[in-house]
């Protein structure tokens, strides 16, 4: 294939996902596969961010809610205290809490490793958790923050459904395009090199804590756009968002779809969100289903639906 | 003891394992150009030597510089930058990656990390090919390092210290599970790199040994019990009763 032919076709899949709602408009379920299809990519923002952790770096968070709720909660309070909804404003808050609390969680846990990485993010994440859950003042507490504004730019009002779903189209694409030039930067190999051998890298003369901890930062920052995202989608931000659900639903993303490629997470995020939304309403044990399905990947696929795939196709090219 | 023109000194390191002194007041200063050769029975200290030189354990007691500069408490990575270069004794590759892109690794530190925007520059790929070639390992560059032979991976280790372009090569056993053919074959390689690059060689092998240094420090019980040109210390008495054995003694 081309260089150019290539490019063409990744052109043509762009605009097609960007004005989903309006070639979809005749269809009977457009506004439906319209919603569905946005919380798809508000997840797949996410996943692609913990990707950058799990199959990149090689650090697997089980605390990466931590950054999305911090960004769902940064957007929605600024929203509601500044009483403006101008997306530079709302979305630098997210961003902005997000590092920072990225930061300060990964100076703790950037020198462990494996198990002891996963727990430790799973337990400064559940710290994060209780200080949503309680205090109330700020966050709302269990009935969570309402009412949170759908962003204006300027004079331009992304209230309406349709426009809601371009901005975080839009916002998936350059976070893409943003993490698919990270991954083949010579940053993005030497995350591969930490993964692959942290001491060589060290005798090589990279600072590898820092490496870590500035792929943390950077991990985390993307998660808060895509709280940020959720919070102006459903108008509202709940102590779920922060909690261990929201981090597991990431890492099962990630890891049904495939670990280490930028599609993966991707098509993670669309399978579990079919399961959750579409399948839950047909059948009732949908997240049963969705378990089993983790567990045979873990099992029998650990490179995920890509993995799966490129092994197929490897196998039919011979 | 010419400190001025040490590239590498350490001076009275001591570092303790529990109750084991397994460096135990240990002086060493390798002049610039200079290949220097450390044996020792197993348990001499030789390896701790080379991790509390690269900072990966720190000593007890004592000092290291790197051309004048006490770098006692800098770590590996900056050691590194120092000009500090490392062959491990059990290989410490990057096995998934093809072997071109464990030197690639090497070679982009330099340029610095901090580039997520940035694409690898072209260049890369021929510069860590011909460093493979200069390793003999020219037609094995998209193989993935695990899937190289032990021998292969001891040439690749090689590479990947060489293509830091260090002042200083440190080489821990660099012969290591090799076969004779292997064995030789990777000893007249390091003989033929730039006179100019220092060495520290910690090896096992005699043939080995007096095939590469110039100068050979013995290390017994954590200690230095002979020190100076090779010649001098095959004589050793001391040293042959203690490590050479009555073979080299008697030839």
């Amino acid at each position: 294939m081309t260089r150019a032919l290539r490019f063409g076709l990744v052109a043509i899949a762009v605009a097609a996902l960007i004005t989903f709602p309006y070639w979809s408009a005749g269809w009977e379920s457009s506004r439906f596969a319209t919603t569905v299809l946005r919380d798809v990519l508000v997840f797949a923002i996410f996943a692609l961010s913990l990707d950058l952790l799990i199959g990149r770096a090689g650090m697997p968070s089980l605390g990466h809610a931590a950054f999305f709720g911090a960004g769902a909660y940064a957007a929605g309070i600024a929203s509601q205290r500044l009483g403006t909804d101008q997306l530079p404003i709302t979305m630098g808050a997210a961003i902005l809490v997000a590092t920072a609390l990225a930061l300060i969680i990964g100076a703790l846990v950037v020198r462990s490793e494996g198990i002891f990485f996963l727990m430790l993010t799973l337990a400064l994440a559940q710290i994060v958790f209780a200080i949503a859950f309680q205090w109330t003042s700020v966050t709302g507490g269990s009935n969570g923050l309402s009412g949170v504004g759908r962003p204006v730019i300027g004079g331009l009002d992304l209230t309406a459904a349709d426009r809601m779903y371009v901005l975080v189209a839009v916002v998936f694409i350059a976070v893409a395009l943003l993490l698919s030039r990270i991954v083949g930067s010579p940053y993005g190999r030497a995350l591969v090199g930490v993964r692959e051998n942290e001491r060589r890298m060290r005798a090589l003369g990279y600072d590898t804590t820092r490496l870590r901890l500035s792929a943390f930062v950077l991990a985390g920052a993307i998660a808060g756009v895509a709280g940020a995202l959720s919070a102006y989608s459903l108008r509202f931000v709940s102590a779920q968002d922060v909690g261990i659900a929201t981090s597991v639903r990431g890492f099962v993303m990630v890891l049904i779809g495939g670990a280490g490629s930028l599609f993966g997470p991707v098509l993670g995020a669309a399978v579990v969100m079919y399961i959750e939304r579409v399948l839950s309403s047909a059948i009732p044990v949908a997240e049963t289903v969705l378990g089993l399905v983790f567990v045979a990947f873990v099992l029998l696929a650990r490179q995920g639906i890509v993995g799966v795939g490129l092994a197929a196709w490897a196998r039919v090219r011979r | 003891m010419g400190e001025g023109a040490a590239l590498i000194e350490i001076r009275d390191l001591v570092r303790t394992f529990g109750g084991v002194r397994a460096l135990d007041g240990v002086s060493i200063a390798v002049a610039a150009g200079e290949r220097r050769a450390v044996i020792g029975p197993n348990g001499a200290g030789k390896t701790t030597l080379i991790n509390v030189i690269t900072g990966e354990i720190p000593p007890t007691a004592g000092v290291v510089r790197i051309a004048g500069e006490d770098v006692t408490m800098l770590r590996p990575w900056q050691r590194a930058r120092k000009g500090l270069a490392r062959m491990y004794q059990r290989n410490e590759l990057f096995p998934p990656l093809a072997a071109r892109d464990n030197v690639a690794l090497a070679l982009a530190v330099k340029a610095g990390p901090y580039r997520p925007l940035e694409r690898v520059p072209s260049t890369q790929p021929r510069a860590a090919d011909a460093l493979l070639e200069r390793v003999g390992l020219a037609g094995r560059e998209g193989i993935p390092a695990r899937e190289l032979s032990h021998g292969e991976r001891r040439q690749l280790e090689l590479a990947v210290a060489l293509a830091q372009a260090p002042r200083v090569l440190l080489l821990d056993e660099p012969t290591a599970g090799m076969s004779p053919a292997e064995t030789a074959r990777i000893t007249e390689l390091i003989a033929s790199l730039d006179r100019g690059l220092t060495m520290l060689i910690v090896e096992h092998d005699m043939d080995v040994v007096f095939r590469l240094a110039d100068r050979i420090a013995v290390l017994h019980e954590g200690r230095v019990i002979a020190d100076g040109p090779a010649a001098d210390v095959r004589g050793d008495v001391r040293v042959n009763e203690v490590y050479l054995g009555k073979a080299v003694a008697t030839a």
